[in-house]
């Protein structure tokens, strides 16, 4: 979707952030970048939970009178529901409060245009792989603890299984719930499996828990080098050729999704209907 | 005015350092320069050059031990390097890559808007595994000031909060610290402000309200 440049406002991307990675706010700042460089904000920021910025810092950054918050999470739950909305302040779509008019959109996870995204990352991991003998796996979490987590993902699996794209199939799998993507040998029946782990940092996750879940790293200790384990595609392992990818949030298109949901706060929101 | 425009007028007026960083003036307003405080006379070829504030954040992640420094006001910053940035957008996003937010804290401050967030508010609001760190004693809240702040502990913040509105932190160095590491004139310095208390240090308050009521379990026990 193009989009319409907002010199006048501000953009505020909101992450997780961590105490003890910092690739995990790697693509936070990445994105920014490729917004900046688009030119469709007057300013872009960045803030988290658990780096700083802090949430409450933010607005000590921006000079914009309007400010569009983007939660860059995967899915509505805890983070997009309670903690963004009580540090920053916010008390529904859009909240006016000391001369500052903030517009709070959905957050990337849950965007369609993630689909695109899912297949695109698909196929450059897996250029080779025939999608007719393919099972395409998206993973995430999964804790029991937040039904939406899962319904993001399903929500993807379902759009990715009437999008044309010919795969043999397309799953679900979670972490800590069934359908683990440890079983991913069993659930699929296809020669090819491409797994695309659906979390915006290369975190833990990804690149250690995720491979030794798949087989094709050791016990978590010596975490391999991030690089190092999206490097060796494909795997072969139980009599199928794996391909893996990094993180979905790490992709640069990310920034367009991050405008698509801006986009479609205007149209649902700001727009005269 | 702009927090950019309102930051190059600050060092027209003479302000020439944040933090660790050292903001030299170019000459014919030919944007600026970063270096590290100690390398403010060193020699530029001996100085490894970067371009573009996006580099500010690859020179401040690691220390030079190779360290994560996850709260940007640590005292480790690493040297051996100078930063160019064209203009006054550039040098605000590099500082706000450096020392997040410090520019804009501190122009609130001057303007008498900066709003500060007591220790107690900070800590009832934690939820999840951090909500424990809602039952530390303000004897055990002084201490950890002690502990986790200022320069001693490598965090060279200016604290404005207190435990809450009515008791303010127990005098320490941490305590007194003014924001501007390095000995230099103090007038020139952009001082960093700690507007409410980190992450860090609401997980070392976890651990230590943990500790507290582990203590009390053994004493009744006994
Ligand atoms: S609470 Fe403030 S002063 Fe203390 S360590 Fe954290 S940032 Fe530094």
């Amino acid at each position: 979707m193009p989009f319409t440049p907002k010199p006048h406002a501000a953009l505020l991307i909101v992450g997780h952030g961590s105490t003890e990675n910092p690739d995990s706010s790697t693509p936070y700042f990445d994105h920014a970048d490729e917004i900046r460089r688009l030119g469709a904000f007057g300013e872009v920021h960045c803030c988290f939970w658990k780096e700083e910025p802090s949430m409450r810092e933010a607005e000590y950054l921006i000079d914009a009178e309007e400010v569009y918050v983007v939660p860059d999470f995967i899915s509505e739950g805890y983070f997009t529901q309670e903690v963004i909305p009580r540090e920053l302040r916010l008390d529904g779509p859009t909240t006016r409060r000391a001369g500052k008019t903030w517009h709070y959109t959905l957050p990337v996870g849950v965007h369609p245009s993630m689909t695109g995204l899912l297949l695109a990352r698909a196929k450059e991991v897996a250029p080779d792989a025939d999608p007719a003998q393919t099972t395409l796996f998206i993973v995430g979490h999964g804790t029991g603890l937040n039904q939406n987590s899962t319904k993001a993902i399903k929500d993807q699996v379902a759009l990715i299984k009437s999008s044309g794209a010919g795969y043999a199939e397309v799953l679900d799998a979670y972490m800590e719930e069934a359908p683990l993507i440890a079983d991913w040998a069993t659930l699929a029946t296809t020669p090819n499996v491409v797994v695309v782990p659906f979390f915006i940092a290369d975190g833990l996750h990804s690149y250690q828990d995720i491979p030794v879940l798949l087989g094709f790293e050791a016990e978590p200790g010596e975490a391999a080098s991030q690089r190092e384990v999206f490097r060796h595609n494909p795997h072969h392992l139980q009599g199928k050729t794996l391909y893996y990818s990094s993180a979905i949030g790490t992709e640069r298109h990310l920034a367009d999704v991050i405008l698509d949901q801006v986009s479609d706060f205007d149209a649902k929101h700001l727009l005269p209907k | 005015m702009k927090l950019s425009e309102r930051l190059t007028e600050a060092i027209a007026g003479g302000i020439c350092q944040i933090g660790q960083v050292a903001i030299l003036p170019q000459a014919g307003g030919a944007g600026h320069v970063l270096r590290h405080i100690d390398d403010g006379d060193t020699a530029a070829d001996l100085l490894e050059n970067h371009h573009g504030p996006a580099a500010a954040r690859d020179i401040s992640t690691w220390t030079e031990d190779g360290r994560y420094r996850f709260t940007k006001a640590e005292q480790s910053l690493k040297r051996g390097w100078q930063l160019h940035l064209a203009d006054d957008a550039e040098l605000l996003q590099a500082l706000d890559l450096f020392y997040p937010a410090a520019v804009g804290l501190w122009l609130a401050q001057q303007d008498g808007r900066l709003e500060v967030e007591h220790l107690r508010d900070k800590l009832n609001r934690q939820t999840g595994m951090y909500r424990f760190a809602r039952n530390l004693s303000d004897t055990g809240a002084q201490a950890l000031v002690r502990e986790v702040c200022g320069p001693a502990n490598c965090c060279v913040k200016k604290i404005l909060w207190q435990i809450d509105a009515d008791t303010p932190l127990e005098d320490s160095e941490a305590s007194r610290y003014d924001g501007i590491p390095g000995d230099r004139d103090r007038t020139r310095a952009l001082p960093l402000l700690c507007r409410e208390a980190c992450n860090h240090f609401v997980a070392e308050a976890r651990k230590a309200s943990k500790a507290e009521s582990d203590a009390k379990a053994e004493k009744v026990e006994s």
